[in-house]
């Protein structure tokens, strides 16, 4: 294993016992340094956190105890290990509460100093180890659910592509009746793709993969896009999408990608549980503290009992209603939930049945002083 | 037709994807040639110099998808070719979210022209490799 030097900071106003700590560790193979108060010694810590620290307990000016106090905040990861020159038990065990690794009760000999730091450095090992570990651990849980999602998606795909080469009369002709039976057996397996999508957005989200990536994004900009895209949605039921007059400029802090994927799986249900000729309006208000999107339908609306479970995984109002060729895996709602929970805000549901339903999505105001995000739409398909 | 001639090379792993993609070019006259991994297509696409690769990503072998395409627009062995237009063509939802974009960009490395859903709509497929031998 390779030699890491570590280095530490000896905190005493005798200076006598700053040279000779200095002394012997420095022998040990650290990096020493040495402050004569408590005051010049945070400073030190502030400006490059050593890996261990020596705190006199009973020192003028700041104690012992108070700058342990202040080490624990600047960087818990730093080791502290205090000199008790008037050797109580109370006040070790005082110290030891208030998080010093370990004490060393004066006069001690150099070897009780080497002891110490040398179980001070183990400890700090096992911590690095874990850390480590855990990070090593996470990565192959991501990559896990990629690798299984790789796995399972392929085969399908393979499938899914013969049968666009047969349907598409590029392997010979079909009869009529073959080609009603593979374009069935086509979106069965559309679904399935979708659901193992769905399955590993969730899995995804679960492991915490989105909140870091939020900037500030023009809802506007998402909603037109999105209206453009689903708009052939709407002819076959001759259904009006529209987007309410706005300001033009309202900003959220936002992940595009999902939310994307919220916007578009709430428009897709609200033309898809619509009547015919019936209208979606997308809507933005503001109040202090939040900017709502509402997504309203004029369609047969969810029956009360139904709301409080809409977002829970595969919960289906009415499983034998479902169309055929509904390619929906069932965690649409449930996706965007938790799209919606990572960026802070959540989702309303209220509905008449036989008027319609309107989902409210509910960000947070962002900060007032945010820079503006860019007009134009990014790199699409 | 202008196109009619044109090579298009499919690197792709899954020998199963190649045979089904196979007859959607050549059912527009496509002439087609294939490379099951990004090694042998290094080597084919200065052999055969194609109009233009259809190139999958995530493939068994540490040099993917990303690499090659980086290699043939960036780098000196590729320097004949360097303008075919390259076409990801992937699963790659799975990598990158609900929709596919291209990350690379921010750590230098170049993209491709287009990208492609699998399973790809034969529809599709034409008119995005048409329109970009047209170029």
């Amino acid at each position: 294993m390779e030699e890491t030097t570590y280095s530490v900071l000896v905190i005493d106003d005798e200076e006598s016992m700053r040279d000779a700590c200095c002394l012997i560790l420095a022998k040990e193979g650290f990096d020493t340094d040495s402050a004569a108060n408590g005051k010049a010694g945070l400073e030190k810590i502030h400006a490059s956190p050593p890996d261990f620290v020596l705190i006199d307990l009973k020192m003028p000016g700041i104690g012992g105890l108070e700058v342990l106090e202040k080490v624990k905040e600047i960087d818990p990861n730093i080791i502290p290990i205090v000199i008790t020159g008037y050797a109580t038990v109370e006040s070790a065990v005082e110290a030891m509460k208030r998080g010093a690794y370990d004490f060393l009760p004066k006069p001690f000999t150099p070897e009780e100093l080497r002891l110490i730091i040398r179980r001070g450095v183990e400890r700090k090992e096992l911590v690095q180890e874990a850390e480590t570990l855990r990070r090593e651990k996470k990565l192959i849980e991501e990559n896990f659910i990629t690798m299984v999602s790789h796995q399972l998606r392929s085969p399908i795909v393979a499938i899914a592509q013969y049968f666009e080469v047969i349907l598409g009369g590029m392997a010979g002709e079909i009869s009529p009746q073959q080609k009603d039976m593979m374009t069935k057996a086509r979106a069965r397996l559309e679904g399935l793709l979708n659901l193992i999508n769905d399955w590993l957005s969730i899995a995804r989200m679960n492991g915490g993969q989105l909140v870091d990536r939020l900037k500030p994004m023009l809802l506007e900009t998402l909603l037109a896009n999105q209206i453009d895209l689903l708009q052939p949605l709407t002819e076959a039921s001759n259904i009006k999408l529209v987007l309410a007059p706005t300001t033009g400029k309202t900003t959220v802090m936002g992940d595009e990608e999902t939310l994307e994927q919220v916007f578009s799986n709430l428009i897709t249900n609200a033309i898809k549980y619509n009547r015919p000729d019936g209208k979606v309006e997308i809507s933005i208000k503001e109040d202090a503290e939040h900017i709502i999107v509402d997504i309203t339908d004029t369609g047969v609306g969810i029956a009360q009992e139904h709301i409080p479970f809409l977002f829970d995984q595969f919960y289906q109002i009415d499983r034998s209603k479902r169309s055929r060729g509904d390619k929906g895996s069932g965690l649409g709602l449930t996706i965007a939930k938790k799209i919606i929970d990572s960026h802070g805000g959540a989702i309303e549901v209220t509905s008449k049945p036989g008027v319609g339903t309107t989902f409210s999505i509910i960000f947070p105001k962002p900060p007032s002083d945010l820079p503006n995000p860019p007009t134009t739409p990014v790199f699409r398909s | 037709m202008e196109n009619a001639k044109a090579k298009i090379m499919v690197i792709d792993d899954d020998p199963d994807f190649r045979d089904a993609i196979t007859p959607i070019l050549q059912s527009a006259l496509y002439q087609v040639v294939t490379a099951s991994n990004p090694k042998e297509g290094k080597e084919k696409i200065l052999e055969e110099k194609p109009d233009l690769i259809l190139l999958d990503i995530m493939m068994d072998s540490l040099f993917d998808g990303f690499s090659l395409c980086h290699a043939i627009k960036t780098s000196k062995d590729f320097e004949v070719v360097k303008d075919t237009p390259v076409i990801f063509v992937s699963a790659v939802k799975e990598i990158t979210g609900s929709r596919f974009q291209f990350k690379g960009e921010e750590q230098g490395m170049s993209g491709p022209d287009d990208y492609i859903d699998k399973p790809v709509k034969p529809e599709d497929l034409i008119s995005r490799v048409e329109r970009l031998l047209k170029k």
